[in-house]
């Protein structure tokens, strides 16, 4: 396949894996899987009036949504869909994910504050508070990762994946950057900055038309971009029998993207200040023991 | 010589300096320290632009977090985070002109004096730099960043240590 071909057909698989996203945030939600839900919604948010609180803060209010879909496409670009299939080949694209991803943490912070309201602006400092709690396990577990693969770039790490799965070879590992990327994407568990039966939504409570449909298509982007994330890292990317190597990372994608939502589905809240207790207390030792385990691993 | 890498680093450096300005200029806490996220991010893109990769991406990461959580803790020490009251971000105005004069004459004058030596035309490429970074922190350089490296753990083991645990249930 040409690579012309390639890149869109990668394109078109994204635009479709965040449309079924879409719908998957429906379904985890209410229940019912309604294909034109998010197309209805689409249109609704398109065509709303755009309604500015009193003295908001036009800087941040203006910049926080561009910000917040500027790095998720950043993250995209940098993140290998097949061998050759990157848009730019970063050699420090592992600690690349975890610096953009750090900016969906600002991007929540300028849009709580911008909207001069109570609920978006507690919705925007539980954001810092879950970023403070997984941004060590979630390094951490790239740095081992990293260490398997003796480099950062992203494309070397699915590689060094060839015999054996990550998944399998550091599972702790694993389960920190899953339940981390949770955290990044503010699914539910993880959902305070915008917990809709408690804030009313919280950071994009006061949001309306194209300002919350950049935050709402970003979120949806996010999630695939994670799942994305999670294959890269763990599931071997684009590694499977027969079929061409998109089509094996789009299949991976969608099923982790799925789980995100069964998990989110099935599991109560977990409060802000319970998971930085538990990310320091249990996650941070885990991360370190995980890098010693892959540590002695690779000098036996 | 005129380079599309040379435009950058004058644009990006004039862009760190503005919203260093900046800091100083507005009276809220928050956009405060926003703009110093932001001119520090312009510092981590100079480090980009001049391709030193790791150094520029692990600015930037650094940053995003620690310019938030001096947010939350201006937010939680000052009396007026929002600025509704006007407040200076600035004291001892004649003695901060006086020190900013002479702090900027003798890094102007330091940076004209130094000898820069020839630029460097053959550098390696980051994941050779990645590399020599980590020859460097391992070898020759091993003191200091374990040093430094082990006083931040025991600092994150000691804070975690002395963290109280919160209770959900109401104790009488």
């Amino acid at each position: 396949m040409t690579p012309f071909l390639s890149g869109f057909m990668i394109t078109l698989l994204f635009v479709g894996g965040v449309y079924f996203v879409a719908v998957l945030e429906r379904c985890s939600m209410t229940g019912n899987v309604s294909w034109s839900g998010p197309a209805r919604s689409f249109l609704l948010l398109f065509a709303q009036e755009e309604i500015k609180t009193r003295k908001h803060d036009k800087v941040f209010f203006e910049t926080a949504p561009i910000l917040f879909i500027g790095v998720i496409l950043l993250t995209i670009s940098i993140l290998p869909f097949s061998r050759g299939s990157v848009v730019i080949d970063l050699g420090t694209g592992a600690l690349f994910i975890n610096a953009a991803l750090v900016y969906i943490m600002v991007a929540l912070l300028m849009a709580g504050w911008a909207v001069n309201g109570v609920y978006a602006m507690v919705g925007g400092w539980r954001a810092l508070a879950q970023l403070i709690a997984y941004s060590m396990p979630v390094v951490m577990a790239l740095t081992a990762t990293v260490m398997r693969a003796e480099s950062m770039f992203l494309t070397d790490i699915v590689e060094s994946q060839q015999s054996l799965w990550n998944i399998l070879y550091q599972p702790v590992g694993f389960i920190l950057f899953y339940i981390s990327a949770l955290a990044i994407a503010f699914l539910p568990p993880f959902d305070l900055p915008v917990a809709e039966g408690e804030l009313a939504g919280g950071v994009w409570a006061d949001l309306t038309g194209a300002r919350k449909l950049l935050f709402r298509l970003g979120r949806l982007a996010l999630v695939l971009t994670l799942s994305v994330a999670v294959v890269v890292l763990y599931l071997g990317g684009w590694m499977g029998p027969w079929l061409p190597g998109f089509v094996w990372t789009f299949l991976k994608t969608l099923l982790v993207a799925a789980s995100f939502f069964a998990v989110g589905h099935f599991i109560p809240r977990i409060r802000h200040d319970h998971l930085l207790e538990y990310n320091w207390k249990y996650g941070v030792p885990l991360a370190l023991y995980n890098i010693f385990q892959v540590g002695v691993v690779l000098l036996l | 010589m005129i380079s599309v890498q040379l435009i950058l680093l004058i644009i990006f450096g004039l862009a760190a300096i503005w919203f260093g300005w900046r800091v100083f200029m507005t009276s809220s806490m928050v956009r405060s320290a926003l703009s110093l996220l932001a001119s520090m991010v312009a510092i981590g893109i100079l480090f980009l632009v001049m391709e030193a990769e790791f150094l520029g991406v692990l600015q930037i990461m650094m940053m995003g977090t620690e310019m938030s959580i001096m947010a939350i803790f201006m937010m939680m020490y000052m009396m007026d985070p929002g600025g509704l009251g006007q407040m200076d971000m600035y004291h001892q105005k004649n003695i901060s002109i006086a020190a900013g004069v002479i702090v900027t004459v003798f890094i102007v004058g330091a940076a004209l004096a130094a000898d820069w030596g020839t630029i460097a035309t053959q550098f390696p490429g980051p994941h050779e730099q990645n590399r020599l970074l980590g020859m460097e922190i391992l070898k020759r350089s091993m003191m200091i960043f374990e040093t430094a490296g082990v006083t931040i753990l025991t600092g994150m083991i000691a804070s975690i240590t002395v963290a109280l645990s919160i209770k959900n249930s109401v104790e009488k």
